[in-house]
């Protein structure tokens, strides 16, 4: 049963084709066909190294891309080098500034379609961003930490920055002894002693050594543990797992290794870990599903997972409560408005139409709370995705044409479609387009969203 | 019918006086962004500046509800649940400012029963003041009919889906046998009163085919029902649609009772996730046989039934004042004492209730059984 290659959800979503072993979805919708598997679970006394006390906001700093599409195969080029093209680029950003962080206008608590970041000192130089719910820190390739919202301050010498409500971690530039993890509290300003500090050693060897030693904040240059906002917070990693990337969401982590393998542990109530059952893991566990796949990117939502490909597919799973795996949701389909499979929008008059999306014989359609089991997802026909990243009930995902998608949970506009509308359906953010930008990052706060851009090359 | 500004003074009646009293005593746990919130939503509130204020709650309820979904809700800080109910109180009340209207009513009396079910107490019970007072003004006036939900204890509203899914293996559970022979159910469960669960005894029931496949049982479509559906009780059900009579037989132990089989009630429970029936006993054997969906069960022995603390009227005597899954200790602190068994019904499933047996039951799903009382 698991191992299996998952098969594509949304060409197949209708009640009549439910398998016993159909992992995607049954006719009642709300969770897998076979219960006998998912209850009861095992006890889950005992899981180790706290490994389950993840926090809420999942530091997310973001990797700036040179413009040059990035090879599949290759590793990721250093940052600080070519970046000459990039001087004309912008970062943008959309959703909930409640706190007053630095989201474009600024005004009021919302934004609802991307505006240019205004901070103090500009954001040209900004390579990375990590946003936490009340405050966002930006780092600059000049070394600069600013902070903005509920927390504020600025302070330089550091290379990468991890945002989380209890905990700002930061990374400070080496050389050698001088390299050193930082940990503030955020209402601090950056002013006086961190919480504590742990020194690091570079990345001399293991899966990271040809990238840069930033901009892998929860996991630690030499990827030998990761950071996490809770205690223990200072938490080892297996040697053996060559971690390349890590990602934590509210109650698991996931992991991505030299060899494109995803691992996950932590909580599975809502089927974030991908292992076909809700019962946690204490200790990382390779998905047995995406075997023989090699994986690009991962990324961790509060409750869901994503992870790429090399040759560009989406992989999800998790949650679904408000549509943030592309698959049609209850609280969508009780409003008549679940779109999956069918389009969607105004009628004539300009009237929100009530669509339910029905199945063959006209019964109401199937809708999914949770994916325990990795599902692709198609976003466009012949689009290939280069970059993902979560908020807590969002997803938002970069392709290499330079198109930004996002679907989940919008109340606070953080999909920037313009509206603060919930879709349970990949759509593109049309401001980039119509601005003719090319999107060459994204990082996600829980209910915000960072882009970065650049205006597209005149032919 | 009581006017909005009657409605918003018996609201203002409830609330404290001062701006300083409207404050919650929370421990390190919510952070002083949540607190800055918690501060700027009372003095929003008491400036009068409704509609920022109701902008401030959504976001305190938004966050919290986060947390309140982050790890079992067993481990949830309680700080967090009073942080949501403190959310869904000043939006109960902001969105009775006049002049409000029905709708506006309900959705405030809708944001108390989030407040209740999955908050925690806070400022003296106060949403459960405020709750008695929009239903109160709602009653007396139109109120959007649910249908043919009852209001007595035996139904109850559904509490909010996103209730995890209760950690079994850590309770004792109901033993399972699979088809045991009558003189081995009698023996060892009718006659000591002893809850099991009957595998292979209803799966082979058409019902549990036919109707699974097309979601509902015919002359249902949860589509159709209203939101706040409650949780019906058909007792005529079979008798109105016969034809779902053949779907079902009536289990063979049934024989092992004094009464004839005309004497056997059936009745048909249908109900959204989230459906709760709270504790209460019934003075008949019960098989309760699961057709969609699954239900999670706790039953109690009535050899417990103090540390039940059942109602005191003679109406209500059958019915515990306990809420099984958030219960009150500091009301009710024998309750934390008492064992219990419990179970996850799934479809194909018969739970055998004994007579006076206690039983809690929430559904994880949306939820057909099918339940035939005895004697």
């Amino acid at each position: 049963m698991l191992g299996s290659r998952p098969t594509r959800v949304r060409s197949e979503l209708s009640p009549s084709q439910t398998k016993k072993k159909d992992w995607q979805h049954s006719s009642l919708g709300s969770l897998i066909a076979d219960p006998l598997v998912l209850w009861p679970p095992r006890p889950s006394g005992g899981l180790g190294t706290g490994s389950t006390e993840l926090g809420l906001n999942r530091p997310r700093p973001e990797l700036l891309e040179p413009s040059r599409p990035l090879q599949p195969g290759r590793s990721q080029p250093k940052t600080l080098r070519g970046m000459d093209e990039e001087r004309r680029g912008t970062w943008f950003g959309f959703g909930f500034c409640g706190f007053g962080q630095a989201l474009g206008s600024g005004l009021g608590r919302q934004v609802h379609s991307p505006e240019p970041v205004r901070m103090p000192g500009g954001s040209v130089d900004v390579c990375r961003v990590s946003a936490s719910w009340s405050y966002t820190a930006f780092v600059t390739r000049g070394g600069r930490v600013q902070l903005s919202g509920a927390a504020g301050g600025a302070a330089d010498g550091y290379t990468d920055a991890c945002a989380s409500e209890e905990l700002l971690v930061l990374l400070r530039a080496g050389p050698g002894a001088g390299a050193e993890l930082q940990a503030w509290a955020p209402g601090s300003a950056l002013r006086g002693e961190p919480l504590w500090s742990h020194a690091v050693q570079e990345a001399e060897h293991g899966p990271n050594r040809d990238e840069t030693q930033a901009g892998l904040l929860p996991l630690l240059p030499c990827a030998r543990a990761y950071v996490s906002p809770r205690p223990s917070f200072y938490r080892p990693l297996a040697p053996t797992l060559r971690a390349r990337r890590l990602e934590l969401g509210a109650e698991h982590a996931l992991l991505l290794d030299a060899a494109g393998q995803v691992f996950s542990w932590g909580s599975g109530r809502h089927g974030q870990l991908g292992h076909g059952t809700l019962e946690p893991e204490p200790e990382p566990r390779l998905l047995e599903a995406l075997q023989g796949l090699r994986m690009a990117e991962v990324a961790a939502g509060g409750w869901h997972s994503v992870c790429l490909s090399e040759t560009g597919d989406i992989y999800i799973w998790g949650w679904n409560e408000s549509g943030q795996l592309a698959l049609p949701t209850k609280s969508l389909a009780e409003d008549g408005k679940t779109t999956a499979g069918e389009a969607s929008g105004l009628d004539e008059d300009g009237s929100e139409v009530k669509r339910v999306s029905a199945g063959e014989d006209g019964a109401p359609a199937p809708f999914i709370a949770v994916q325990p089991f990795p599902a692709l997802l198609d976003l466009s026909p012949g689009s290939e995705a280069v970059k993902v990243s979560c908020g807590s009930r969002h997803t938002a995902v970069l392709t290499r044409t330079g198109e930004l998608y996002t679907w989940g949970w919008g109340k606070y506009g953080q999909l920037g479609h313009k509206d603060t509308t919930t879709l349970d359906r990949p759509c593109r953010v049309e401001y980039f387009v119509d601005k003719q930008l090319q999107v060459r990052t994204v990082s996600c706060g829980p209910w915000n969203t960072y882009v970065y851009a650049v205006e597209k090359e005149k032919s | 019918m009581a006017g909005p500004s009657a409605l918003w003074e018996a609201l203002q009646a409830l609330l404290p006086r001062t701006k300083e009293e409207l404050k919650l005593e929370l421990g390190e746990k919510v952070e002083g962004s949540v607190v800055m919130l918690l501060q700027e939503a009372a003095e929003l509130f008491h400036g009068g500046q409704r509609r920022k204020c109701l902008q401030t709650c959504e976001v305190l309820l938004d966050y919290s509800w986060e947390k309140l979904n982050t790890g079992p809700w067993q481990h949830v800080d309680k700080d967090w649940r009073r942080v949501y109910a403190f959310g869904c109180l000043l939006k109960a009340v902001c969105l009775c400012e006049p002049p409000g209207d029905a709708a506006s009513v309900a959705a405030a009396l809708k944001a108390c029963d989030m407040g209740l079910l999955m908050g925690a107490a806070i400022l003296g019970d106060i949403l459960l003041k405020v709750a008695a007072v929009l239903q109160k003004h709602l009653l007396s006036g139109k109120r959007p009919a649910p249908g043919p939900s009852q209001e007595l204890p035996g139904t109850k509203k559904a509490r909010n889906d996103h209730m995890p899914i209760p950690d079994v293996m850590t309770e004792r559970t109901v033993p399972r046998l699979h088809c045991p022979s009558l003189q081995y159910f009698k023996k060892h469960f009718l006659v000591p009163g002893r809850p099991v669960i009957l595998e292979g005894v209803a799966n082979h029931w058409p019902c549990m085919k036919k109707w699974r496949a097309s979601c509902v049982p015919s002359g249902f479509s949860p589509v159709e029902q209203p939101k706040d559906i409650g949780y019906l009780a058909q007792h005529q059900l079979f008798d109105q649609i016969p034809e779902l009579k053949q779907d079902i037989s009536i289990p063979d132990y049934c024989c092992l009772g004094d009464g004839e089989e005309e004497e056997i009630t059936i009745n048909a429970w249908f109900g959204p996730q989230g459906t709760v029936s709270p504790l209460h006993q019934d003075p008949q054997q019960n098989f309760l046989a699961q057709v969609m969906g699954r239900k999670y069960i706790r039953l109690y022995s009535p050899q417990e039934s103090e540390a039940l603390y059942p109602h005191d009227t003679h109406l209500l005597h059958n019915t515990s004042q306990v809420d099984v899954e958030n219960p009150d200790l500091e009301k009710f602190p024998r309750f934390a004492e008492a064992p219990f068994l419990s179970c996850v019904l799934s479809p194909g499933e018969v739970l055998f209730i004994p007579a006076k047996h206690w039983h809690y039951v929430r559904a994880l799903d949306l939820s057909f059984s099918v339940s035939f009382w005895w004697s």
